[in-house]
Order: C-alpha cells, then sequence, then structure tokens
C-alpha cells in the first residue's frame, strides 16, 4: 500500500514543506485521492503553489458546506486527469467571503458562481457574480444550501417573495 | 469606420427541447466577438434534495439527474458511497458496471452524432444513424427492462446479472453497430458536406482547452489525452485494454471523429468484457447507515469528467452531496470556440460540446442600430445557417 501511494505521499510533504503550519489537516483515503485542509490566509498561496509547481492546472469542481458557524470550501484539484486533490478551506458564515482563484485557475469561473449562489460566499475579484443557477428574482439572502433555510422554509419565503 | 456590435440574446426556453440555456451573443455583423453563458434554467436543487433523502432513495434520485447519462451518475454516486463504507464490489459486477457504461456511451455517441448531422442540415445521416442507434436502446432494455434509467447499479454491486443468452444478443447487436459505425466514420472523413461545416470550426487550442478546464471528447478533440477511465480507473476498467482515442485538429470535426472512434473502442471493451467476465456474486449487502466520512468519485460519462463528492455524518441521510456535470466545465470552452466564429456555425459549435442537447431554442435579433428587433426558432436558426454556407 505504501508504494502505491507514494506520489499521493509526495504531493503532501511538498506541500506541507512549501506552506509549514498553514496546512492544518491532510489525508490519503483512497489511491489517487488527497484531501488537505489549509486556513484562509494562505489557501491562495497554496493553489498558486499547487497549480505551478505542482502541476494540478485542472479544477473538476467547487464543494461548499455549511459546517454551522462557517461555510468550508471545497476545491477540487487535478493533476494529469489522475490525482484529484480536494483544497478545504473555511470562512466566517456570517461574512463569507474567500479571494477568487480564476486568475490563476480560469476554469473556475462558474464554479465559484455557483457557490456564490448557494451558500453566499463572496469572491473577491472574480469578474461577474451575476447569478448562475438561481432564477432571477430570487429573494435575496436566501442560499439554499446553507442548513438553516430547510425545503419548507425556501418554500415560504418563495410564495411570501410572490405576494408582492 | 466602425459600427456599434448587436447583441442577441439566445435562449433560453423552447416546448421541443429537453434542457434549456441562455446565451448573450454580441456581435459584428456575421461574426461573434463576445458571449455570456446564463444557465441554470433546468436547476432543480438535486443536491438540497439528496440531502432530505436516504442513500438507498438517492440511487433513485441521482440516476434521474440526467436522462441521457444515467447509468454515469450511479456508477459515480456508489463508488462514492462505496469509498465511504469500505466496500469492495464483487468482481463480475465490476465488468458488468463496464458493460453498461459502454452501451450508455454507444447510444449517447450516436445520438450526438445524428444531432450533429441534423445541425449541419444533413437529414439522411441524422435518421440512418438514429436507426441503428436502436439496436443498442433495445440490447439496454433486454439486460435491464429499461430505455433510459437502467436502475443496474446499486450500493454493493449490480441489481441483474447478464446471462450467457443476453451476452449473445449483446454480441450480435454489436456486430452490426461496428459495421455500422465504421461506415459513419468513414462518412465524416470523406462527405464534403460533412467537412466543409465541420472542418476548422469551433477552434479551440489545447493550450486554452487545459487552462479553460475542458474535459471529455471535447478535450481530447484538442490533442490532449486525458480519460478518467485510463488515469483513474473504476468498476473494470483496470483489467480490460483499451485506447484513450484523441485527435489533434482541435474542432468540431476532430469531436465528430473522437465520438466515432470511441463507439468503436466501446464495442471492442463490451466484446472484452463479456468474454472474460468473472462467475460468482453481482452484489453484496450494505448498511442503511453509512459510517461519517468523505469521498471523491470521478467517471467518464460519455460527455467527459463526472465528479461527485460527499460527506457523510453516521446517519441514512448524507449531510451534502455535490454532482458535477460535464457540460458546466465545457460551457467556458464553448464559449470561446463561439467568439471569432460567425452567426452560422453558433448551432454546429454549441451542439460540438453534446450539451446534453439544449440551446437551440429561440433567438431574438435586437439591431440597436435600426431598433428592430425579430425572432428566430432554433429551426429557423439552422436554415439560416445552411442558406449562409450555401452562398459560398
Amino acid at each position: 500500500m505504501s508504494i502505491e501511494l507514494a506520489e499521493e505521499t509526495q504531493i503532501v510533504s511538498s506541500l506541507k514543506d512549501a506552506m509549514g503550519e498553514a496546512v492544518l489537516e491532510a489525508k490519503i483515503p483512497h489511491p489517487r485521492r488527497i484531501f488537505v485542509h489549509l486556513d484562509m490566509e494562505t489557501f491562495k498561496k497554496a493553489v498558486g503553489y499547487l497549480s505551478q509547481k505542482a502541476a494540478f492546472t485542472h479544477i473538476s469542481a467547487m464543494t461548499g458546506i455549511d459546517v454551522g458557524k462557517a461555510i468550508e470550501v471545497i476545491y477540487h484539484l487535478n493533476r494529469d486527469g489522475r490525482i484529484e486533490l480536494s483544497l478545504k478551506v473555511q470562512t466566517p458564515k456570517d461574512n463569507a467571503c474567500l479571494p477568487t482563484i480564476t486568475d490563476i485557475i480560469p476554469g473556475a469561473i462558474l464554479y465559484e458562481r455557483e457557490v456564490h449562489d448557494l451558500l453566499g460566499v463572496a469572491f473577491e475579484g472574480h469578474p461577474d457574480l451575476s447569478p448562475l443557477v438561481l432564477p432571477e428574482g430570487w429573494p435575496s439572502g436566501v442560499h439554499p444550501l446553507r442548513k438553516e433555510w430547510t425545503i419548507e422554509k425556501i418554500q415560504k419565503e418563495i410564495s411570501k417573495e410572490g405576494e408582492h | 469606420m466602425s459600427y456599434p456590435t448587436v447583441r442577441i440574446p439566445f435562449g433560453p426556453q423552447h416546448p421541443a427541447l429537453k434542457e434549456p440555456e441562455y446565451f448573450m451573443f454580441e456581435v459584428d455583423g456575421e461574426y461573434v466577438v463576445d458571449v455570456k453563458p446564463r444557465i441554470g434554467y433546468v436547476h432543480r436543487g438535486v443536491e438540497k434534495a439528496a440531502e432530505n433523502r436516504t442513500f438507498v432513495q438517492n440511487l433513485h434520485l441521482i440516476e434521474r439527474t440526467c436522462g441521457i447519462c444515467s447509468d454515469a451518475h450511479t456508477t459515480c454516486y456508489t463508488q462514492v458511497i462505496e469509498q465511504i463504507l469500505g466496500v469492495d464490489v464483487p468482481p463480475r459486477a465490476r465488468f458488468i458496471r463496464a458493460i453498461i457504461a459502454e452501451l450508455e456511451r454507444l447510444h449517447s455517441h450516436s445520438l450526438w452524432i445524428g444531432l450533429a448531422a441534423h445541425e449541419i442540415g444533413f437529414d439522411t445521416l441524422f435518421m440512418y444513424v438514429w436507426r441503428d442507434r436502436e439496436i443498442v436502446m433495445d440490447l439496454l432494455e433486454r439486460v435491464s427492462g429499461n430505455r433510459v434509467h437502467y436502475a443496474m447499479n446499486t450500493i454493493g454491486g449490480v441489481r441483474r446479472d447478464i446471462p450467457s443468452e443476453a451476452s449473445e444478443k449483446i454480441k450480435k447487436g454489436l456486430d452490426v453497430l461496428q459495421e455500422r459505425m465504421e461506415y459513419y466514420r468513414k462518412i465524416g472523413t470523406t462527405e464534403r458536406t460533412v467537412l466543409k461545416r465541420t472542418s476548422e470550426v469551433g477552434i479551440l487550442r489545447p493550450k486554452d482547452a487545459l487552462s479553460l478546464c475542458a474535459v471529455g471528447p471535447t478535450l481530447r478533440a484538442s490533442g490532449v489525452k486525458h480519460d478518467v477511465r485510463a488515469d483513474d480507473p473504476y468498476v473494470a476498467y483496470d483489467e480490460i485494454p483499451f485506447e484513450v482515442i484523441t485527435c489533434d485538429g482541435c474542432d468540431v470535426l476532430s469531436r465528430l471523429l473522437v465520438r466515432c472512434d470511441e463507439t468503436l473502442e466501446s464495442i471492442s471493451i463490451i466484446r472484452y468484457a463479456l468474454d472474460n467476465i468473472p462467475e460468482g456474486e453481482i452484489r453484496v449487502k450494505v448498511p442503511r447507515s453509512v459510517p461519517e466520512g468523505e469521498a471523491v468519485g470521478r467517471v467518464e460519462a460519455p460527455r467527459g469528467e463526472l465528479i461527485h463528492y460527499a460527506r457523510t455524518n453516521g446517519t441514512t441521510r448524507p449531510e451534502r452531496y455535490m454532482l458535477r456535470c460535464p457540460t458546466l466545465a465545457n460551457i467556458p470552452s464553448v464559449c470561446k470556440m463561439l467568439i471569432g466564429g460567425s452567426i452560422a456555425d453558433i448551432p454546429i459549435v454549441l451542439a460540438g460540446i453534446d450539451p446534453c442537447f439544449a440551446c437551440m431554442d429561440r433567438m431574438a435579433f435586437v439591431d440597436v442600430s435600426k431598433d428592430k428587433q425579430w425572432v428566430w426558432s432554433g429551426e429557423e436558426l439552422r436554415r439560416y445557417a445552411i442558406e449562409w454556407h450555401k452562398q459560398e
């Protein structure tokens, strides 16, 4: 098993060398799958490092998760179509804001808009954060994938908007 | 003397179409100078719905994300959940999953070849390809009982076996298909109508394809050899020999050729899998609740890399489920392809990424300088495109 994971282990250790204490957690649960948790200040530097020095130039997707007091954003980066590195970063829920990575990886442009729509994370420096998947006239402040917005509550809010 | 550019809203709704999308085009005369996409008209909140359903219910929900590549979605879903559960799927089930996945690719690619032919006004080819596509549809129905949502995958294996008499039927069907697909490939490389409308149209250079994170046949038609089946093998792909098809023309013609060759490759994968399928169980029993954990699953759907992510919390429902379909990944690339092209090439370039067929619906032309507006349906745009190319 350890020989099989040589490449993954090497990626994690070089990232730890470059970023130091900013790497809060790193694990390799499965071959070709890496999960790394970084702090908010250094994550963009880490994205830059990974795409320029470690060939993680492809972004497969972005996930946003409501984890209570914070929104966790996961950048699913990919190297050579093979190794999927999920880079996690948390931003406080009441002021959810992260710097954009579209200047490093242009392919992230729609994924950031999607996370902005569904979880209300503002991406500083993104060229256009207009709604992507939510309809026009959607009540502002309703971010459907935040846990406090249950399906019933969203339905109630939308019907309220319709009355006006 | 410079003229002002004209903005053309394109989309999003038409009853004849399966999926709506909207593009705002900025044109200078015949040529597109800018494109702004707007998606989400069929955003049904599958991710939110998944959080409120059990893992077994989600199997049915996730399958219904797409009406063409339904099996790719459940393959990815089961991959994710099985990874968190730490379950090993029996070898026979892994082969059956690969067979269904390739049958699905066959029907999806033939569907696309037909639609692309229709877009360039070659309806005879469209009719022939779709006639032959029925062979695959019948085979899928024979194996799974369904034409669209096969419901073959389940967490821990597959729900139905492929008995030897079905296997013989599949092989017979594949013999006919192989002959037909080779013929269509020949048409793609020799027929003048096809060459004229697709060659050097919708260019996407490898550098742009990589930086805009294109996936699937769109990426491979720009000469980049990435295929999840080979790079990050799942189900039985690490035990089946196959070639990753690429083409370096970077245009719509290359996308056509990549898909033609991939259908032939799929046929050989299915043949090999049927001949080498191991005996044994087809599923293992799994618990209904999934322990705390997270996993990423990747599958090469007919349109490209499909990625799912799940986080579980020890209950029978997921904490968060994320899915990203290949069409979304290809939208920035298709915008790049359209810029610099002519209005007449919009239909075929958009169709070129195989966008789970949306888009060709209603087009309103607003000529700012003349304060005039007229509306075109997708059908009228198609006719306009054909007429425009006739003049050349």
